[in-house]
């Protein structure tokens, strides 16, 4: 686990002196596995903890899909000491505030606080890692709750409608075939001792890793880290996930129909592992395509020959072969194929073309300004260490980014543009628009 | 608890806690500059704001701050649209646009050696934008084109069907993007009348904080900004709603293929900085504003009702409302409102416990630092407060003051605010199902999507 990139090993990139001077990190790892990152930051009086457990809806099966992300409600439902609804009424009366998310990948636990709370919250989120209750009220209270949730994000949203058929064509096998809040009829099904087997296996301390950043000095906070989390049990190792997904033989289709005033368009393709060196590549990319005013998609098909409304490639780091995904807005009167050809065009002049020296350039500049502008906040830091250490192996990945999008050539830019946006590697998804099942009440 | 907590220092809870210092000049044109230096980072904040915001669109122009705001990085006389783009992105710096009911603001972050040239990039788009024809009509088409779309999201159309309903023709009446009946008459006169009327130097403020030297701000300001005339001198008057126009009354605005409701509800509220302001916004963290708060608490934590259930206070310079905002699904969407309803009331007529006063105090104060976070956020937070004439001290004390709100104080804020008139509701849905389910709680009329934007 704690092996740098493949890339950063054979071309040994240089550390960035800016982030190398805003990530002075201590590391510890206790003796029951758990990780812990310390990164003091005196510049305002406040704390950001993150907590990173390994575990999402890859580690999911059919017929308990969408449990990681269920779960990731249960963990505020109260524990031994800190009962049901404790956990945010202590944090919050101590001046902080929780979040929480679930990715296909990980499952991440978020608080923000003033620093004399600190020990307050180490109490609270190592309670709830050593002994979490779940009660069947709460189950099934909490579960409503997230139904209404999936209702909002996805059977009442025409992207997330789009993006959940978008996953069943890219993935035949894979568990990043579901969506991560899980299928409805699932989420009702899920059980107590499902969750409870949940726990045993994936909230273990040598599945976690803990990242501090802000206002404390770091042996006091250690020593309360360890005072806290050091008696938890480790778990057995949770089993490997396995990817069994087949190769793509030829492009897939899918058409969704829905009430909607304009056509919209989704184009994925299978792309590489977070830590293929080739996903920096789409990462340039994706900059140079869409990220700015004057990326070159938004230029040609929004400004220039006018096809769309907005125009967006979403390329995120898994531990899995993830997708990069195309989304398009249209107008009312777009040709969807049309636009489909134009946006297909655009991505064979980047397989025989690349890019410009300057949109090169241009993209390397902005990937590294987003870079520091992320780390501007503590919480921004700490949850880039948390994502470094989780997708590339180590947070000390993220000090040799700049360098090693700094190395990417144009020709390294054509070569992976011609293996992932391959034909034969393509998912797409039109929506259809529908009038709507009955004619409108309005007097 | 293990063994006893060693107390740490206390910085957050210590009154008078400090901006970096700032430093302010004005231009020979008249444009007021704050500068704000602050490390680490060597990046920078420029943030531009005037008082040309939505609510001084003309009477059938409704969008037009807006849409000029999209057409301003579109070409000047000395740059076209692709070098204005090329000269900002290729740094890694990035120029936003943002329109609210009061503000027009232009915001461009930037690495910090390329200050000089943003500035001056801002200076032209200010100084000397053309509008162009052809940049307009395609700007106007995807105007058009994303409002039509905006009519699919069902959170979007709420909120827009709310101000339609609370403010009436009230310059805070419509959203700062307009209406496509509006948006489809805008011509280039409209947006060179825009310009010369309410761009101007006299009531702007340029914010500039991050890794600089005040000096070197104020030197490329004055050249980046040399000439620059026009706009208003005073500020424009906006007057107070007499009262929620559709007060008492259900709008719904029919999905009939939604399975999920969206619902808003508005009543009175608060010009930004009124005397009031503290007791309502504490009270308003014990009604809906945390997590632990009494309508997560008995919609979501207790009910499963919904996913999200919050409340809070829009404050402008004149004027302000608050808002109720949640969803369900269509099955319960009475339910939802009746419990919601009940709960307001039950705050306006017993007040809060000391505890939960308590509670809501240390955790707006305990965040509130993370408001001056990063560059960007105390560029907005000094912003705000010069445009709305409070001082700086409104930052500095704004954990003192939270902290000095009375239980009777906040009570009399839940009194005043929490619907002691019936307030407007808004239900975006499936209007068969909903009609007879919602009758109790006022004449409901149902509308269409298009009527909402």
């Amino acid at each position: 686990m704690s092996k740098a990139p493949a890339s950063a090993r054979s071309r040994a990139p240089a550390v960035d002196p800016v982030l190398a001077s805003l990530l002075k990190v201590q590391e510890a790892t206790l003796p029951n596995g758990l990780k812990v990152r310390l990164l003091p930051n005196r510049q305002t009086p406040l704390v950001s903890l993150y907590l990173f457990y390994r575990v999402g809806s890859r580690n999911e099966r059919p017929g308990i899909t969408g449990i990681s992300h269920l779960f990731e409600h249960m963990m505020f439902n109260g524990a031994k000491r800190y009962g049901p609804k404790e956990f945010d009424r202590v944090l919050e009366s101590r001046g902080g505030r929780s979040n929480a998310y679930t990715s296909t990948d990980l499952t991440v636990y978020h608080e923000d606080f003033a620093s004399d709370a600190l020990e307050t919250v180490l109490d609270l989120e190592s309670d709830r890692m050593r002994s979490l209750r779940i009660s069947d009220e709460t189950l099934a209270s909490e579960r409503e709750v997230v139904k209404e949730e999936r209702r909002a994000r996805v059977d009442n949203d025409i992207a997330g409608l789009m993006d959940e058929e978008l996953g069943t064509l890219v993935y035949r096998a894979h568990p990043y075939r579901w969506p991560v809040i899980g299928w409805m009829a699932d989420i009702e099904a899920i059980s107590r001792p499902d969750c409870e087997q949940y726990f045993r296996t994936y909230y273990a301390p040598n599945n976690a890793s803990l990242y501090l950043v802000g206002d404390f000095d770091p042996r006091e906070a250690l020593a309360l880290v360890r005072k806290y989390f050091g008696a938890i049990k480790p778990g057995p190792e949770p089993l490997p996930v396995i990817d069994p997904e087949p190769s793509q033989k030829g492009e897939r289709r899918a058409r969704v129909h829905h009430p909607a005033q304009a056509p919209s368009l989704m184009v994925g393709y299978r792309g590489p592992p977070a830590r293929d060196p080739e996903t920096l590549v789409l990462d340039v990319i994706q900059y140079a395509l869409t990220v700015g005013e004057g990326s070159r998609l938004t230029r040609e098909l929004v400004y220039g020959r006018e096809l769309a409304v907005h125009a967006m490639m979403d390329w995120t780091w898994r531990i899995d072969p993830g997708t990069a995904i195309f989304f398009l807005e249209l107008k009312p009167d777009s040709r969807p194929e049309q636009v489909e050809q134009a946006l297909l065009a655009e991505l064979d002049r980047v397989i025989a073309d690349g890019l410009s020296e300057q949109e090169l350039q241009k993209a390397k500049n902005n990937l590294r300004a987003h870079l520091l502008r992320e780390l501007s906040t503590n919480a921004g830091r700490a949850h880039a260490l948390g994502q470094y250490e989780a997708l590339f192996g180590s947070w000390r990945a993220g000090l040799t980014l700049p360098a090693a999008y700094a190395a990417i050539t144009n020709a390294r830019v054509k070569e992976v543009a011609a293996r992932y946006f391959a034909p034969e590697r393509r998912s797409v998804v039109t929506l259809v628009p529908e009038l709507p099942s009955r004619p409108g009440l309005a007097a | 608890m293990a063994q006893k907590a060693r107390p740490r220092r206390t910085r957050a809870a210590t009154p008078g806690w400090k901006l970096p210092p700032l430093h302010e000049a004005r231009t020979s044109t008249g444009l007021k500059v704050l500068v704000c230096p602050r490390g680490p980072l060597p990046l920078v904040t420029l943030r531009l704001v005037l008082q040309a915001g939505s609510a001084h669109d003309p009477a059938g122009k409704e969008g037009l701050a807006e849409f000029a705001a999209r057409l301003l990085r579109r070409g000047t006389s000395r740059m076209g649209a692709r070098e204005i783009d090329d000269a900002v992105e290729f740094v890694g710096a990035s120029l936003s646009m943002g329109v609210t009911e009061e503000l027009f603001v232009v915001n461009i972050t930037t690495p910090a050696e390329h200050l000089g040239a943003m500035l001056e990039v801002m200076g032209q788009l200010l100084r000397d934008p053309v509008f162009p024809e052809d940049e307009l009509t395609s700007a106007r088409t995807r105007a058009l084109a994303q409002l039509a779309n905006d009519l699919d999201d069902p959170a979007l159309l709420a909120d827009r069907a709310l101000t339609r309903a609370y403010w009436g023709a009230h310059p805070y009446g419509h959203d700062p993007s307009g209406r496509a009946a509006t948006v489809a008459t805008f011509s280039r006169e409209d947006l060179r009348r825009f310009h010369r009327e309410r761009l101007g130097p006299h009531l702007a403020l340029l914010v500039v904080v991050g890794a600089v030297e005040p000096r070197e701000v104020f030197h490329a300001a004055e050249r980046a900004f040399e000439g620059w005339t026009g706009g208003p001198e005073m500020p424009s008057q906006v007057p107070v709603l007499p009262g929620p126009v559709l007060a008492g009354r259900v709008v719904v605005v029919d999905k009939p293929d939604q399975t999920q409701s969206q619902v808003r509800l508005a009543g009175r509220g608060f010009a930004f900085g009124a005397p009031d302001h503290f007791p309502a916004v504490v009270m308003n963290v014990a009604l809906g504003g945390g997590f632990t708060s009494r309508l997560v608490n008995e919609i979501r934590v207790n009910r499963g009702l919904t996913y999200g259930i919050g409340s809070y206070f829009e404050a402008h310079r004149a004027d302000g409302a608050l808002h109720v905002t949640t969803f369900t699904k269509t099955e319960t969407t009475a339910k939802l409102l009746k419990l919601t309803l009940g709960e307001l009331k039950k705050m306006r007529q017993k007040g809060l416990a000391a505890a939960e006063l308590k509670h809501a105090q240390t955790y707006l104060a305990g965040l509130y630092p993370l408001r001056t976070e990063t560059n960007d956020s105390v560029a907005a937070s000094l912003a705000e407060v010069k445009v709305y004439g409070l001082g700086t001290d409104w930052i500095e004390r704004y954990q003192e003051r939270v902290r000095a709100v009375t239980l009777a104080q906040a009570n009399a804020a839940a009194a005043r605010y929490l619907f002691a008139e019936p307030p407007v509701v808004v239900v975006v849905g499936n209007a068969e199902a909903l009609r007879e389910q919602l009758e109790p709680f006022g004449e409901v009329s149902v509308v269409a999507a298009t009527e909402a934007e």
